[in-house]
């Protein structure tokens, strides 16, 4: 319990900044800088039971049908990070409190901080794969926020793109494959999943799996060749930058690998992929580390070589790599957290991070000079500091492996290579700033606030106490997260002498080769200018639109705008998947009895057919093609009520009036009539897909009425009004058995309804001043006549309604019918007497009412809440008073009542506005 | 259930329906076989509402003396009542408008004699 | 008597609609058109209230309350597209 506290309390504090946002900065950052103490708090609680050899878990069942779980565990690995995580955390909120600006609005920042805080909290925790993969994404999408911090410069909003697409398509294969593990292990619980690891490893589809995994884990620790996006997302706030590129959300892909180290580890597959990968981007990094003349850009691609590193010595899998793996996360992320820091304070001190014009700084800041030798020191890997130590450890693991045969002895010598880099990057980086020649800066620097220092002290003073205590600093932490990687047996030995052998003298190779590379660099520069390296930011960019141009082109062949061409596609589609099915059963006529013909039905269906093949035949003739249809929607109401479906013939009825006045609306727009266009083998085509696919569905129809047919409706009919407290077995389907259905469907009506108004708004359309022959339109708007019947109907027609309404529960009726008939009504109004005098007498905007609807609706649902019961539980009872008698009550009328509101909301929306279009525009030359 | 009224209830209900049945069909052959749309317009909207109302008529007997009043009918009746000559009159000012052919025995008020057309539709 | 009655004024009814959509599709103008599917719509009603009286239910009266409010809203419509053009104004 206490586990799931600590996961969503960030989440939950992301809303305490926003909520003082307008209070000073100080409260700002009390109130971020609270959450994370009272979540590290939580994580100290559990801590003992966790060094103890225990594994907290929590779970909750979400869809257990699906195997979804919320299930946390607090094992040793999750540990780790999740103090550095919270730990650091807190560093950086203290240290942004500082470093942002006035104008930064603190509030959405530390929200945003928060938010990514509890995500990552999340990712190393989460019990469950899916869990996981769903913090993952969130990640992606809080630092997508965070880097593009600064929205306003392009280069942010470029950088966070780039971050989100790259890491974002990694977290899509990552989801592929999880989905492969969990199918192959028959659960997403991550015990099921570890106790199914022989099984993974041995199955078919393992390396797949295990490829689509190192994706997402790749893309997100911006390993080689995806490493292209980290030192773009420097463009975020520099606390941004010591947070997610140095402790946390880069070490995301780093802790994949280490939990699912006992899953897919161990295999050739994996140790050749990662550690290949990892070798190529620590020298990749180290390299482009040097070159860099922008301080975070060193940062970045030190943070890339360094992740490299990790990635390799997990990659190498023996039980001494992983240690020195989990390790060097620790390590790094202190060290790194505190360059970064730094960087920032030289930025906020000086105004510039360019290693060209900065320099000489050590009289102005001689306090940041100390802690920039130390943490420096630390990761260029000198002995007393905690980088030393991982190194060293990382020499000895390089050296001891034997993957490559009689080449192995390679990879020793390019991880020394690497080393060197990374001692010359560590000089360039104090050197260049502090020492050499000071130059002309943007601003006189000197020491920032103490408070800005305090976190980067606390994160030196620990890499010191590390690198010379590590067994009594770390070991403790240690333990527990490598036997929950490694296995049961884990032992943590961390020796700060081993004597003199091969590690200590490559590490003392690397110190002096860095140094010569360092003095040598002048020389570098002007090797690697010779290459044309294109910026990656270009490369990207160039992909994207090509992609884009690309998908424009399929979309330009597949989405032509032409609706025969949807139509046609969709109905041979139908055609495919059904016809197989009805050639099966052996006979089109069932067994059923027929019923008798009778004169009725006899010139229904004649009138039917004949009308449906008019509005064929009349299709260039819009109005008569229109009237024709009209006379389909009659027809086939009749039909319903034939077949006893009142309510049914009810509906149909009005929505046919109702959408034959849209296309009249919508036709006063249009040419009256249609050009001959079609080409005869089109014509053809057509009538051959339509003429099946009316055969088809006519045969299906035929097929299923002549059969006896058991369907869900024997329940609805028996428990309608034992659970629905209604006869009308339809109404409570809508209102109660199906009631999330409808609430959902009147939600898209309004929603749809509120996109069209959008649309009409501001079109001005051409308007015709007479019809197709000619002749100007009739002077009058409004006949007398008309005008003054409509407006008797009005009253007779809102009683019908509201009848309909109020017996809809238990006989033929309903909020929907109502609400269109209501709606006919108004649109009468309209027609009769004209948009102002509506107007004058009925000013309200649809819109709201719309909403409202769904909003009565809504809360009727979430009402039964308050009565311990589930979303949309009706309840009904029956009353007795004097007088009136027995009648029942029943919420499901509240949540017609919405519908009904909606419905007409809409549909006046849609209509009437439609209908005031013109009125506006028009100029107004004629009154009556 | 039809044939248990008493007969001179059940030859009233009779007599209507087949009032308006007549009517009605009347009106059909009126709207089918008149020369102009003028003269077409008189069959439906007087013949066929006078033949639903003979039904509705019928209908409100029959219920009436059987289940009990019925006020749906009565509805029916009074919108109908209420509406066709409104739908009549507003077709009539729409074929005026849009100067439809008449034979010569229809008279368009608008116009002299002489202009009238001697051509059946 | 009532049964062969009503079966009686069920033929003449459904002979009616079958006039009707003959001068629906002859036209000749689509002011017949119009009238003609004015002329369906109160027939159909009227059938409506013969199956109700067939059936003995008045489940039907509802619907045939709505052709007739519905079908005047349509003929008031499409006669006024022909007079305006444009319905809402």
């Amino acid at each position: 319990m206490y586990l799931a506290l600590m996961v969503a309390l960030p989440f939950l504090g992301a809303i305490a900044p926003l909520l003082v946002r307008h209070h000073s900065r100080r409260t700002i950052s009390y109130a971020a800088g609270a959450v994370a103490v009272v979540s590290l708090l939580l994580l100290g609680y559990l801590t003992p039971s966790v060094l103890a050899g225990e594994v907290p878990q929590f779970l909750a069942t979400w869809l257990p049908q699906l195997g979804l779980h919320v299930a946390f565990r607090l094992d040793g690995l999750s540990l780790l990070f999740a103090a550095l995580i919270l730990g650091i955390g807190l560093l950086i909120i203290i240290y942004a409190h500082f470093y942002l600006s006035q104008h930064d609005d603190a509030g959405r920042f530390y929200a945003c901080l928060l938010l990514f805080m509890g995500s990552m909290l999340g990712i190393v925790t989460a019990d469950n794969l899916i869990l996981l993969w769903f913090f993952w994404e969130l990640t992606s999408i809080s630092s997508f926020l965070l880097i593009g911090f600064w929205f306003h410069q392009s280069n942010a909003r470029r950088g966070a793109r780039m971050a989100l697409a790259i890491t974002g398509a990694g977290g899509l294969a990552l989801l592929a494959g999880i989905l492969l593990i969990g199918n192959i292990a028959g659960s997403y619980q991550l015990d099921a999943v570890f106790a199914a690891a022989d099984a993974i490893r041995a199955h078919s589809l393992y390396v797949p799996a295990l490829l689509l995994v190192l994706i997402g884990a790749f893309t997100k620790s911006a390993q080689f060749p995806f490493q292209f996006w980290l030192p773009h997302a420097m463009a975020a706030p520099t606390p941004v930058s010591a947070y997610l590129h140095s402790a946390t959300m880069v070490k995301a892909g780093i802790f994949l690998l280490a939990r699912l180290f006992p899953v897919l580890g161990g295999t050739f597959e994996w140790f050749t992929i990662v550690t290949l990968v990892g070798l190529a981007t620590m020298l990749f990094g180290a390299y482009f580390a040097l070159l860099k003349n922008d301080l975070k850009g060193l940062l970045a691609f030190s943070t890339i070589s360094h992740l490299g590193l990790i990635t390799m010595l997990l990659g190498l899998g023996t039980h001494g790599a992983l240690l020195a793996a989990l390790f060097h996360i620790l390590n790094h992320a202190t060290f790194k957290a505190g360059l970064f820091m730094i960087a920032g304070i030289i930025d906020h001190e000086t105004g510039s991070r360019d290693l060209r014009k900065l320099g000489g700084l050590r009289k102005a800041m001689p306090m940041t000079m100390w802690l920039a030798m130390i943490t420096s020191a630390a990761m260029a890997g000198v002995p007393l500091l905690n980088g030393f130590l991982s190194k060293e450890m990382f020499f000895t693991e390089a050296y001891q492996q034997h993957l490559f045969g009689g080449l192995s002895w390679f990879i020793p010598v390019l991880v020394t290579l690497g080393a060197m880099l990374s001692v010359a990057y560590s000089i360039r980086f104090v050197y260049d700033v502090f020492f050499d020649k000071a130059h002309e800066l943007p601003k006189q620097p000197h020491e920032p606030p103490i408070m800005m220092r305090v976190p980067v002290l606390i994160l030196a003073a620990l890499c010191i106490t590390v690198g010379i205590a590590p067994m009594i600093m770390v070991s403790g932490f240690l333990t527990p997260a490598l036997t929950s990687v490694a296995g049961a047996d884990a032992e943590v030995y961390i020796a700060l002498w081993h004597g003199f052998n091969l590690p200590l003298l490559m590490s003392v190779l690397a110190l002096l080769g860095g140094i010569i590379i360092y003095l040598q660099r002048t020389e570098l520069f002007n090797f690697n200018r010779q290459f044309d390296i294109r910026d990656a930011k270009d490369v990207f960019a160039g992909i994207v639109s090509r992609v884009t141009r690309f998908c424009d082109n399929l979309m330009q062949r597949i989405e032509t705008g032409s609706l025969q061409r949807y139509m046609a596609a969709l109905f041979i589609l139908v055609l495919v998947f059904v016809i197989p099915e009805l050639m099966n059963i052996s006979a089109l006529t069932g067994s059923r009895p027929q019923l008798d013909v009778d004169a009725i039905s006899l010139s229904g269906a004649i009138i039917l057919m004949a009308a449906a093949f008019g509005a064929v035949i009349f299709h260039r003739q819009r109005l008569t093609s229109l009237l024709m249809l009209s006379v389909v929607g009659l027809m086939v109401s009749l039909v319903f009520i034939q077949f006893s479906a009142p309510d049914l013939a009810m509906t149909q009825l009005v929505v046919e009036v109702v959408s034959i006045l849209l296309m009249i609306l919508a036709l006063f727009f249009m040419p009256q009539r249609i050009p001959r266009s079609s080409t005869g083998g089109r014509v053809a085509r057509d009538i051959l897909i339509a003429g099946f696919v009316g055969g088809v569905v006519g045969s299906i129809t035929f097929a299923l009425l002549t059969r006896p047919f058991s369907s869900i409706s024997d329940y609805f009919l028996a428990n309608s009004v034992p659970g629905g407290g209604g006869t009308n077995v339809v109404n409570v389907i809508l209102v109660d058995f199906r009631g999330f259905d409808t609430l959902g469907e009147i939600t898209v009506l309004a929603i749809a309804a509120a996109g069209i108004h959008k649309l009409l708004n501001n079109l001005r359309p051409f308007m015709p001043s007479g019809d197709v022959d000619g002749r100007a339109w009739h002077q009058v708007k409004h006949p007398m006549m008309l005008q003054t019947i409509s407006q008797l109907v009005l009253p007779l027609a809102l009683m019908v309604s509201m009848y309909i309404f109020l017996r809809g529960h238990n006989l033929p009726g309903g909020g929907f019918i109502a609400g269109l008939v209501t709606a006919a009504a108004m649109i009468l109004q309209y027609m009769a007497n004209g948009v102002d005098w509506v107007k004058e007498r009925f000013n309200y905007n649809y819109q709201s009412l719309a909403a409202i609807g769904v909003l009565i609706a809504s809360l009727t649902g979430v009402g039964s809440w308050l009565f311990g019961a589930n979303f949309l539980t009706s309840w009904f009872t029956y009353l007795d008073w004097p007088i009136v008698g027995k009648f029942e009550i029943a919420t499901a009328i509240l949540f017609d009542l919405g519908v009904y509101l909606t419905v007409i909301g809409a549909t006046l929306m849609i209509l009437a506005n439609f209908g005031q279009m013109t009125t506006r525009h028009r100029p107004r030359q004629e009154g009556h | 259930m039809l044939d248990t009224l008493p007969f001179w209830l059940e030859l009233t209900i009779c007599f209507f329906i087949v009032l308006g049945a007549c009517f009605a069909l009347i009106g059909s052959i009126g709207l089918l076989r008149l020369p102009d749309f003028m003269t077409r317009l008189h069959a439906p909207t007087k013949n066929t509402t006078m033949g639903v109302g003979g039904v509705i008529l019928g209908s409100l007997i029959y219920f009436g003396a059987t289940t009990g009043f019925n006020i749906h009918e009565l509805l029916i009746a009074i919108f109908l009542f209420l509406t066709a000559p409104i739908s009549a009159h507003l077709l009539a000012k729409a074929g005026m408008h849009r100067q439809l052919k008449l034979t010569e025995n229809t008279r368009d008020l608008r116009k002299k004699p002489e202009q009238f057309s001697d051509e059946q539709s | 008597m009532l049964t062969t009655v009503l079966q009686f004024a069920f033929f003449m009814f459904s002979v009616a609609l079958l006039l009707n959509l003959l001068r629906f599709f002859r036209g000749p103008d689509l002011l017949d058109r119009i009238l003609a599917l004015d002329t369906i719509y109160i027939n159909s009603l009227a059938l409506l209230i013969l199956l109700g009286m067939w059936h003995h239910t008045s489940f039907y009266f509802e619907a045939a309350l709505l052709i007739a409010m519905l079908g005047f809203i349509g003929t008031v419509a499409a006669a006024k597209f022909l007079l305006r053009g444009d319905i809402i104004e």
